[in-house]
């Protein structure tokens, strides 16, 4: 049985805006990163997984378990991080999170343990009988991934966790997500417009664009497909990039003093060292780039996918 | 208590739940209580409690200076008063009215102000339960509020008795009207409470809503009926606290109360009228709560 399956899943927002578009795909369970632009069709792709928006037309199951007809069924067994604030400013995160556990029906002592428990994991400590509203957003995002995994659930989804957190807080929270799908075995579903953050969490990648399936596959095949060296040079930038594409590789120069080259596997490496070794360059960096987002929806990348 | 470094957090690890699951109709009940419980500040700071505590002791306090008289002075102080079943609720609906006005929003606009309504559709709960655990929790609040000063007034006539039997015998009776006024008053008063604040997450505007609509209705039926024509005493169906003593005074008699003591409607009237803002109002709140954008 697989995680997450769709079939010619569509969806249409009326003023005949297409927010999802066919989509196809079958997900085993692991953490699986998705990963689209703003508006790519991301939360109604979420919202429609949890039984809340009825799709246009096509279909799709979660645990096995249809969307239009299961749509309780499905809630009770997924825990979900919602993209805005959605938290009481007057309640303490235990109180809260205790009332949510109650509301997927685990009973009162049931919920206050698994309260402090999660809360625990999510590292909230004292703060946490004192009311939401004092709370940084670190916080506050902690205390949304504690309500949704209160009642222990199959599946998590969440929408854009990192949102507005700073980068140490953006860490701690991959770490987080990473901790509880890759140790803890709930299989987990990372909604990003930010690959370079995703890739961290994932084993798994599926990337949409403007509501279409560009690609869902492994993490490791989007790695090779984007992997781009980048040499940074004092002087000769152009020089290089020349050496390079004699010597067979894709290079090119990204003014004023960096050349970007397609780096498949290891081989790039020397060439480029022996390279700037024989040209009397001045290395300043040398660095495999951040794959981003672009990368995906290159051309190149839609045309694999199709 | 020393607390943990914080370095050691994620080593207590995470442990799964094997406990019951107690479902759907569990949920809608803790929602139920946890609603109650907000309706009356229980849990929330002192602050929370001023308004539905000062409402209920106001409106209990007519109550519990007659049954202290009564206790000293006896039956013939309770004979000589002038507060009784039938204008009770009419003297304290003012207090009823403040309790929703202010504790109706309470209920519903947070949830939509902070956006928790879209964590509530995502659990096991669904729209119309939701829906039903607020209704409910106004319910019951009001019926509170509505029969707990008449059961201090019935004890009181009862233990003012010399005969403590026959005063039992005496004011039993009453129950009826009691229980029955107090439902009128609930059902109604949050028919209109909860559809108008079901339409807003700004706190403000719900309870500006609310006192319009029994305030607007109260001025507006008095002028319609002064300036006559044919539409005759009519208009007296726009109060809605007219149309709940008038339901009142139509199924127990005793001396009318406030306009409908100067209007002649046939009973009818006012039976439909209850029956058009309950089922409208209710209608209006559940149609709202199936649509809302959570």
């Amino acid at each position: 049985m697989s995680l997450i399956a769709a079939r010619g899943l569509t969806h249409r927002y009326p003023g005949n805006i297409t927010a999802l578009d066919a989509l196809t795909l079958d997900v085993e369970p692991g953490i699986i990163g998705l990963v689209g632009a703003n508006g790519a069709g991301k939360s109604t792709f979420l919202k429609i997984l949890l039984g809340l928006i009825t799709p246009t037309s096509g279909e799709a199951s979660v645990l096995g378990l249809d969307v239009r007809r299961n749509g309780t069924q499905i809630r009770a067994l997924v825990g979900y991080l919602p993209e805005h604030d959605c938290l009481p400013p007057d309640v303490s995160a235990t109180e809260f999170v205790t009332h949510m556990g109650r509301m997927s029906g685990l009973p009162a002592s049931g919920a206050r343990e698994r309260a402090a428990d999660v809360l625990r994991h999510c590292g909230l400590y004292e703060e946490r009988y004192r009311p939401i509203s004092g709370y940084s957003t670190g916080m506050k995002q902690r205390v949304k991934l504690a309500q949704a995994l209160v009642h222990d659930p199959k599946l998590l989804l969440l929408d854009e966790p990192t949102n507005g957190l700073d980068p140490a807080g953006r860490d701690e929270m991959l770490e987080l997500i990473h901790r509880t799908g890759a140790e803890f075995g709930i299989a987990t579903v990372v909604a990003s417009h930010l690959l370079g953050e995703i890739e961290r969490v994932c084993t798994f990648l599926l990337a949409i664009d403007a509501g279409r399936l560009l690609r869902a596959a492994p993490l490791a095949t989007f790695t090779e497909r984007t992997g781009t060296l980048a040499v940074e040079v004092e002087d000769g930038a152009d020089a290089l990039a020349e050496r390079l594409t004699v010597a067979g590789f894709t290079a090119h120069v990204e003014p004023p003093r960096t050349v970007l080259v397609d780096c498949p596997d290891e081989r790039p490496y020397d060439v480029v060292r022996d390279a700037v070794a024989d040209l009397g360059l001045a290395l300043v960096r040398l660095e495999q780039r951040r794959h981003r987002l672009e990368d995906l929806f290159s051309d190149e990348a839609v045309d694999d996918a199709a | 208590m020393t607390l943990p470094d914080t370095s050691a957090i994620y080593d207590l690890g995470y442990r799964g739940y094997d406990g019951p699951r107690l479902g759907r109709r569990a949920a809608v009940w803790a929602l139920f209580v946890a609603s109650w419980r907000a309706a009356w500040g229980l849990g929330r700071s002192g602050r929370a409690k001023i308004v539905p505590w000062g409402v209920l002791g106001f409106a209990s306090l007519p109550a519990v200076i007659q049954s202290a008289v009564n206790a000293t002075a006896g039956p013939i102080a309770a004979r000589a008063s002038d507060i009784t079943y039938d204008n009770y609720l009419w003297a304290v609906s003012i207090l009823v009215f403040i309790f929703l006005a202010a504790q109706a929003p309470e209920l519903l606009g947070g949830d939509q102000r902070h956006r928790v309504l879209a964590l509530y559709f995502a659990h096991a709960l669904e729209r119309v339960d939701y829906a039903i655990a607020k209704l409910g929790a106004m319910v019951v609040s009001l019926l509170m509020l509505t029969i707990a000063p008449l059961l201090i007034l019935f004890l009181g006539l009862t233990f003012a008795s010399t005969d403590l039997a026959a005063g039992f015998r005496d004011q039993f009776g009453k129950l009826p009207q009691i229980l029955v006024t107090g439902a009128v008053y609930a059902f109604l008063f949050s028919a209109v409470g909860m559809a108008i604040a079901a339409f807003t997450p700004r706190r403000a505007y719900a309870t500006g809503a609310i006192v319009a609509v029994f305030l607007v209705g109260t001025g507006l039926q008095a002028l319609l009926r002064r300036a006559g024509g044919s539409i005759g005493d009519w208009p007296v169906l726009l109060d809605v606290n007219a149309v709940a003593e008038g339901v009142r005074h139509s199924l127990f008699g005793g001396n009318a109360n406030g306009p409908v003591s100067l209007v002649t409607i046939p009973n009818s009237g006012y039976f439909a009228a209850f029956a058009a803002v309950v089922i409208v109002g209710y209608v209006v709140y559940f149609w709202r709560y199936q649509r809302i954008q959570a």
